[in-house]
């Protein structure tokens, strides 16, 4: 249900074309409709964490090193928030990750809550949580760095 | 040889949500400069980091300016009784 969500909110995109605010963009769509379905989807089921969840296997050699070692994004974020395109890619990318990462992330970083909001609306201890973030960041940068950073202007 | 660039990844998400202790913090800095693999990730957090602040800080200036005429009526009637009481 959240990814039907997600995907409807994704393909409706176009809908946003040409003059999209921010505003419209993300309180219609992200903040409002889906962190108050995620609460509920909380309460109704313990959501779990599947193993395969952990991009670091992927991304770390066994020796601790980066098997692909991040390139040098520049960047402005203040451009980038007023770039359309970006936030696309970037509601994209946040909609790949694993459902529970993709809660407390929206939680934290689009909602603004803090930690002990997150985790209790979650039922997640603080250090689970920061696990949880560690690892979207992880897989957030690695799609960004592909779809938008990476490829696309190359 | 072991490397510290998958520690390094967790202590720098980390840094976003609690304080570092002192050793993880000088284990990272002393990281950081002999690694550019690990300087690339620190600058493309801080750069979603700052995107994210960006974002909400719009959210709430545009929230503010759309507030239902009802607040908004509540609201003005608090100031002046504040300012009635203050005069
Ligand atoms: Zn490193």
């Amino acid at each position: 249900m959240v990814q039907e969500t997600l995907l409807a909110a994704w393909r409706g995109r176009d809908r946003f074309a040409g003059k999209s605010s921010v505003r419209t963009w993300l309180v219609g769509i992200l903040k409002h409709k889906i962190i108050d379905h995620i609460r509920k989807e909380i309460r109704d089921r313990k959501l779990s964490e599947a193993v395969k969840s952990d991009p670091t296997s992927s991304l770390f050699n066994a020796d601790g090193s980066w098997i692909e070692a991040p390139e040098n994004w520049k960047e402005n974020p203040q451009e980038l928030c007023e770039n359309e395109q970006f936030r696309h890619v970037l509601q994209g990318c946040i909609a790949k990750l694993p459902e529970k990462q993709q809660i407390v992330f929206r939680m934290r970083e689009i909602s603004g809550e803090d930690t002990e909001t997150v985790c209790k609306e979650a039922e997640i201890t603080p250090t689970h949580l920061h696990v949880l973030i560690h690892r979207a960041r992880l897989a957030l940068r690695t799609c960004l760095e592909f779809y938008w950073f990476g490829g696309r202007r190359s | 040889m072991n490397h510290f660039c998958r520690e390094a990844s967790q202590l720098q998400s980390d840094a976003f949500e609690r304080q570092l202790t002192l050793s993880e913090h000088i284990r990272l800095r002393i990281h950081l400069l002999i690694c550019e693999a690990c300087r690339n990730y620190a600058d493309s957090l801080k750069l979603l980091n700052s995107f994210f602040h960006n974002l909400r800080k719009q959210v709430q200036q545009d929230e503010g300016i759309t507030l239902p005429d009802s607040d908004r009526e509540r609201i003005k009637e608090a100031l002046s009784r504040t300012s009635d009481s203050a005069g």
